[in-house]
């Protein structure tokens, strides 16, 4: 058949038409368009049977409780418990982005050992008894108390089974992080004689007064104290906030008081002096429930009349006056300390200075004021044999001079560590445990830390994800995430009643790892001898179940136990009173406010790290929904801004979002401007929980790490970290 | 090679020279075409459109040329419906400009839309109260008007002609062409007037809200009467410039003057209702919404939507050529001519961009800033591929199909045939 | 209308400036419930997904008198006049629906075409486009809630206050026979997760729950608040939010419309 151009131009036509009025583009364009919906890249989430697990959370010490929704095996949300006495329902924005830590990407999966300076996997067994073998060979060089364990709590069975696993090993050398904590728990025993944590009854106060304290930024336990600072304004209560810069906390305060940082115990003092000065002090409990008034008087003495602490902390003397009115005023004050999130480390005598303050007005152990919460007793165990080298061992002095020698009130002084490991010839840190810490991040000087780190031979991290302390151990011994675990909470931070909870998993470990409890009672098992008969429970669960008694089936049931009737217990003191003038107090360096380190020449302002609710900035990375649910104002890309007052940053040369350095005695760091008109000209304000070098892409490498910039700075007397800022400078890029 | 198919009785550049010309200006096609594929693939994010920024120059170009392709059916209406004869000799040339715009403005709503495979939904899936469906249905009505408009020009091609069944379909076409002009002026007076709705109706935007008749506001009226009235001066525009590129006289001043007259006076209603339509809303409208006009001008970043556009819009690029247009003294000058058509197409296009990009520029909760945009390279090589395409297919329309009645008589051929 | 008809629902939220801490958490738990995708590099809150977005206001006043207060802002599920929401006309496909029974904007994303009309006819920029696919890295993907269908790339979303959780807790009443959800049987992800209190959500039509008392929605003036102490966004719009706002603060009660300078002085009656 011949085919000419009018056929050929037929058929095309004709087909065209043809295919055009068949059913064919039709069905084409619905199937593209169904196909359009039902993208395979897009994920459908598999339904399945909804439940829900009680539990507690450990993200942070505030104790929440939560309720854990599975869609079959799948965690999909973790919520606040509702009725629950620390946030009832209410829960904070770590705790709510808390499946995307079980499920991130930067969990540790299995054992992993570093060999040439590469993570290879290895078994649990044989990385267990690699350890152990180590640590034998340490104990039969005669030097247990060169192992050390880093922690972030010390109460509960977890940390209760490290520390008796250093002791029956034999070493003293047990370490947790240093917070604010520290100085209130030693403040309290001082004064009340009382060991003790510290609880602020603020729902039932009526006038809070905030040293720089972020009631609503992460302080005690964040879910509790929102609802609290709720409870006490609806009932006609104020809140007075004494901060540098204008935080969240200071700008849903009914008053702010800009002061020059670090000079908030001198504050306090001043307060003491106008209060005292103006007769305005509670006088039945001043003269019957307290001794040593007079010390206290002449501490608060003319050096701190209205004038001169005006002229150390920049307010106005009749504010001062004004502020010790109102507080002495107050049917029930309550005044408050500790830096930020209370992380922010703050010196003894600052905490001592505003709990005499509490005491001024009788707000100790009252409704309404500081409650001695005791600390939890329900881990009863029986004592651990010892053997010699044990025994031994835990006699040799703490490596960071705690408890003895300049610091005999401290328990634990990390901060002192690093220069400890670095001073000397050789290294007294052979071994080192971490777990639910990462001090190679949030100690300050973090290059200082990690110089010291690495003169350790042996780091074994138990950390479920790979954080900065992780990357730089040579095993990895990953934990269970919060969600997959057993654990005993003992306690929430700053609540004013004692109350235990109970973290239960809410889905089975996804992966190979192993609860830190497991861990040490496995590694305790393989080291054999003593060491292994301290050790007599079959898992950390049976431990647990058989420690918690009675407790269990309410724990597992509820949640959580609270003594609802609590009361205050009397004062421990030898006097049975509230001492102004315990005989370790006597010794104390009279009170000096905190200088930044770093010269004023080469650095004429001053950084201040701060917290934010939407940053972890503890042993937990924030998850992406934090990073990015955080303002525009404090992180753009990979670059963190800085807060500046705008007449500040007018000397500097700088306008808002101008690039600039922000350089300090230990580092420096790219930068943005943000211009703030909430924050006290010649400061610089920096987010503490950025800057990481490990973890995922989604926190990895955006912004600064604040510990890397600021140097660590030691109370005179208690050892105590209390470096709150550091000298800066901040030039154009 | 290709004389075959060029009309008779008037001269063309070489074939060689024409590829070239095609190949330079293909070229920039395909740039186009790359960034659209990359549109297509990547998604949107190859754009600077955000949040805040949902329209941006794309749907600005896609008003602009609309209203620029209102020649097509004014000039349509006038020659078909108000027996204005004389402007047979330009209606080819502004039936050609109005399906490149109106071509270009769908391609440009495909690449625009998130979903393009599902874009038909608009019609299957149509919600009758919104502005943007009433366009989507017009204005492919009215596309295929221009379809059926252009379709007897391109077979009047000296070839296509050859064959008697098209010749005759041609001859048919034409005799029916009052038909579908008044299909298309209808058509055009609700899409044009949708269009203008699509901001006018937005009374979360206050920029944009304009108060009006029924369920149309101001801006529905605005738009169908300015796209009446520098439709024809870009039609114009085009015309000069083709004049211009063909070193040849291809209208006659009498047709061009005519049409320029009416636009002229079109020009000067509209911009006369423009003004008081901004007046009214300066002074009742905003300020019931809790803003005022300087709200609208001031405190911007690098005064990009200071009081000068207004000015510009309105008064330069709108009484002015409006003026210049209406009086015969200057609109017989082609050089003035040209100016006064120019600034009302530059008038246009400005106030379609204010109604898209300062819309969403302007902030609207107190406590937010000026959103700036700043088009990405991809947004203007898929802005620019209509540009290009309309240049090739006039330069294709212009060499194979006899565009301009007139050109052989204004250019007669030294010892032509 | 509204008032006629018992059956007729019209949820809304009251949010107390007040309590709000500014903490981020209400964001959060509206990410977690409703599968919003992160990114990367998710800075840029204009190309970013968030349904509920925490502004941060100021007062504009210098060192020392600055004062600032923190904003949640959902989707304000205006009601117009008569359902006529500024985003529900205006889309072409119906995507999105004004459901008188509830008086939610509903978004259905598979209908969506991506058009972004919606997102230029909204004041509040809570509509918000998927500029690229939404990922979640190897694992994540298990946290996905099966209740909120993913959204994939080219189509606008928002927040639905919870619609999922209306569904949920009307199923449940209907299978213990109930023909009424209870106060509080029906909450949005934010309202349940707030650690301040500070959102409270009901139907704005019960006289007897709590936003109705607080609020106290004026229906003869377009639901205008009767409480001096409660705002709406851009009250003089139009648009009819069921969002409520209340602050002690006049300068943050001042700071949720736009205000003509001299008509200001006094408020109209």
């Amino acid at each position: 058949m011949k085919i000419d151009r009018r056929c050929f131009l037929s058929f095309i036509v004709g087909g065209a038409a043809g295919t055009a009025l068949s059913p064919l583009p039709w069905k084409i364009t619905d199937d593209l368009s169904i196909w359009s919906q039902n993208w395979p890249w897009t994920p459908v989430p598999p339904a399945g049977e909804t439940s829900f697990v009680t539990s507690t959370c450990t993200l942070c010490p505030g104790g929440c409780g939560i309720s854990v929704r599975k869609v079959d095996e799948r965690a999909v949300k973790v919520e606040g418990l509702k009725g629950h006495p620390v946030n009832d329902g209410g829960l904070c924005i770590l705790g709510l982005a808390a499946a995307q830590l079980l499920y991130a990407p930067t969990r540790v999966r299995g054992p992993l050992k570093k060999v040439d300076g590469a993570w290879r996997e290895i078994s649990w067994a044989d990385a267990i008894k690699e350890i152990a073998a180590k640590l034998a060979d340490l104990r039969a060089k005669g030097q247990p108390q060169s192992v050390a364990w880093i922690s972030e709590s010390d109460r509960g069975t977890t940390a209760e089974l490290c520390k008796r696993f250093l002791t029956v090993y034999g070493s003293p050398n047990y370490f947790r992080t240093p917070s604010i904590q520290d100085a209130y728990e030693t403040a309290l025993y001082l004064t009340q004689g009382q060991r003790a944590m510290a609880g602020f009854d603020v729902a039932q106060a009526d006038f809070v007064l905030s040293f720089s304290s972020g009631l609503i930024e992460g302080w005690g336990s964040p879910a509790y104290m929102f609802r609290a600072r709720n409870a006490m304004r609806q009932n006609g209560g104020r809140i007075s906030q004494v901060e540098p810069r204008l935080s969240k906390t200071a700008a849903k305060a009914d008053q702010w008081v800009p002061i020059k940082p670090g000079t908030e115990g001198a504050l306090a003092l001043g307060l003491v002096h106008v209060i005292i000065a103006e007769g305005l002090y509670r006088k039945n409990f001043i003269d019957s429930r307290s001794t040593g008034f007079d010390a206290l008087k002449q501490i608060a003495g003319a050096s701190y009349a209205p004038e001169a602490v005006s002229r150390l902390t920049g307010i106005e003397a009749k504010t001062i006056v004004d502020l010790a009115k109102a507080f002495a005023g107050a049917k029930k004050p309550l005044a408050v300390c500790g830096r930020g999130s209370g992380r922010i480390p703050g010196g003894l005598q600052e905490v001592l200075a505003v709990h005499c303050l509490n005491a001024l007005t009788g707000s100790i152990n009252q409704p309404g004021g500081v409650i001695a919460v005791p600390e939890p007793e329900y881990i009863d165990w029986p004592e651990p044999e010892m053997d010699a080298v044990a025994s031994r061992g835990v006699q040799q002095p703490r490596l960071d001079g705690a408890g003895r020698d300049g610091f005999p009130l401290a328990r634990y002084l990390l901060n002192r560590l690093p220069e400890a490991q670095t001073a000397g010839a050789s290294a007294p840190v052979q071994a080192l445990f971490v777990s639910g810490a990462n001090p190679v991040y949030s100690l300050a000087d973090t290059q200082a830390v990690a110089k010291a780190f690495s003169k350790v031979p042996l780091i074994v991290s138990l950390s479920s994800y790979m954080d900065e302390t992780a990357a730089m151990a040579h095993y990895i011994l990953p934990s269970h995430a919060h969600l997959e675990r057993y654990e005993d909470v003992p306690a929430a931070l700053g609540f004013p009643k004692p109350i235990l909870g109970l973290s239960k998993p809410a889905v089975k470990p996804a992966f190979k790892t192993k609860y830190v409890g497991d861990m040490v009672i496995a590694l305790a098992k393989a080291m054999g001898g003593p060491v292994a008969e301290a050790f007599g429970w079959e898992s950390y669960e049976a431990c647990l179940k058989q420690t918690l008694g009675n407790a269990w089936d309410t724990l597992v049931k509820n949640g959580y136990v609270v003594d609802a009737k609590f009361k205050p217990g009397e004062f421990e003191t030898p006097s049975q009173k509230f001492e102004f003038n315990n005989p370790a107090l006597a010794k104390l360096p009279a009170y000096a406010a905190q200088r930044a380190p770093g010269d004023e020449k080469s650095f004429p302002l001053t950084l201040i790290p701060y917290d934010t609710m939407r940053l972890a900035s503890g042993p937990i990375g924030s998850p992406p929904f934090l990073v990015k649910a955080l303002e525009e104002t404090v992180l753009q890309q990979n670059t963190a801004l800085v807060d500046v007052n705008p007449a500040t940053a007018k000397d500097l040369g700088l306008s808002e979002g101008s690039a600039a350095v922000l350089s300090t005695p230990k580092g420096s760091a790219r930068v943005k401007v943000h211009l703030f008109d909430g924050i006290m000209p010649g400061l610089v304000a920096l987010p503490r929980g950025l800057g990481h070098t490990a973890y995922d892409k989604y926190l990895a490498g955006k912004g600064v790490n604040t510990n890397a910039l600021i140097s660590p700075v030691e109370d005179p007397g208690s050892g105590f970290e209390a470096g709150w800022g550091i000298r800066a400078n901040l030039t154009r890029a | 090679m290709d004389s075959a198919l060029i009309p008779k009785g008037v001269k063309r550049c070489s074939i060689g020279q024409f590829a070239l010309w095609i190949a330079v200006v293909g070229a920039v096609l395909l740039w186009g075409v790359w960034a659209m594929l990359l549109c297509y693939f990547r998604g949107l994010n190859q754009t600077n459109m955000n949040n805040a920024y949902g329209f941006a120059l794309w749907i600005w170009a896609d008003l602009a040329v609309i209203a620029l392709g209102g020649g097509a059916f004014f000039t349509g209406l006038l020659r078909y419906i108000f027996g204005k004869d004389e402007l047979k000799h330009i209606i080819n040339y502004a039936v050609l400009i109005g399906f490149i715009c109106y071509s270009s403005a769908l391609l440009i709503l495909a690449i625009d839309v998130g979903q393009p495979l599902r874009a038909w939904f608009i019609f299957w899936h149509a919600n009758v109260h919104s502005m943007l469906t009433e366009v989507a249905f017009c204005l492919t009505c009215y596309f295929g008007v221009l379809t059926i408009e252009y379709v007897p020009l391109v077979l009047e091609n000296r070839q296509i002609d050859r064959l008697p069944f098209f010749h005759n379909l041609t001859h048919n076409m034409h005799g029916i062409m009052a038909l579908f002009a008044a299909t298309g002026a209808f058509l055009s007076f609700f899409h044009q007037g949708s269009l203008g709705g699509v901001s006018g109706v937005l009374y979360g935007r206050p920029f944009g809200f304009r108060t009006g008749l029924l369920v149309w506001p101001w801006t529905f009226f605005l738009y169908t009467w300015s796209a009446a009235a520098c439709g024809p001066c870009f039609t114009l525009f085009i015309t000069r410039i083709t004049e211009m590129a063909t070193c040849k006289k291809l209208v006659k001043d009498s047709v061009v003057e005519l049409l320029a007259k009416i636009a002229g006076w079109m020009l000067l209603t509209y911009i006369v209702a423009k003004i008081i339509d901004t007046v009214y809303w300066a002074a009742v409208t905003a300020p019931a919404m809790g803003l005022t006009l300087m709200d609208f001008y001031s405190n911007n970043p690098g005064s990009a939507y200071g009081l000068w556009i207004l000015i510009a819009e309105v008064g330069v690029c709108g009484v002015l050529p409006a003026v210049m247009l209406v009086a015969p003294g200057i609109r017989s000058n082609p050089s003035m001519r040209f100016i006064a058509v120019t600034l009302a197409v530059i008038g246009a296009c400005l106030n379609r961009w204010v109604m898209v990009l300062q819309v969403q520029a302007v902030p609207v909760l107190p406590f937010e800033g000026w959103f700036g945009y700043m088009p990405s390279w991809q947004e203007i090589a898929t802005t620019i591929l209509p540009v290009a395409y309309g240049i090739i297919l006039i330069s294709l329309s212009y060499r194979y199909l006899p565009v301009f009645p007139q050109e052989q008589e204004l250019n007669p051929i030294e010892g032509g045939k | 209308m509204d008032q006629q008809n018992g059956n007729t629902k019209k949820y809304g939220m009251v949010i107390d400036l007040d309590k709000c801490t500014g903490c981020g958490a209400c964001m959060v738990a509206c990410m977690a419930e409703n599968n919003v995708p992160f990114r990367e590099d998710d800075t840029d809150k204009l190309l970013s997904v968030s349904w509920m977005r925490v502004y941060r206001l100021g007062n504009g006043k210098p060192f020392p008198q600055v004062e600032e207060c923190y904003l949640p802002r959902p989707c304000q599920q205006c009601e117009g006049h008569a359902g006529h929401s500024p985003c529900v006309s205006v889309c072409p496909a119906t995507a999105t629906d004004y459901d008188m029974r509830t008086g939610i904007v509903s978004q259905i994303p598979t209908r969506c075409f991506g058009c972004r009309y919606c997102m230029a006819a909204c004041p509040y920029h809570v509509r918000q486009f998927n500029w690229w696919d939404p990922i979640w890295p190897d694992g994540m993907e298990r946290m996905l809630n099966p209740n909120v269908s993913v959204r994939m790339r080219g189509v606008v979303e928002k927040c639905g206050f919870c619609f999922h959780r209306y569904q949920l807790a009307t199923d449940k009443a209907y299978l213990d026979g109930r023909r009424e959800l209870e106060e509080g049987e029906y909450q949005t992800a934010c309202a349940q997760a707030c650690p301040a209190g500070a959102i409270l959500f009901g139907d704005l039509n019960n006289p007897t729950h709590a936003v109705h008392k607080i609020a106290q929605p004026d229906s003869t003036h377009g639901g205008r608040p009767r409480n001096p102490k409660a705002f709406r966004l851009l009250e003089r719009l139009g648009t009819n939010p069921k969002v409520y706002y209340l602050s002690s603060k006049e300068w943050v009660r001042k700071a949720g419309d736009n205000q003509v300078q001299r008509t200001e002085q006094t408020p109209k009656a």
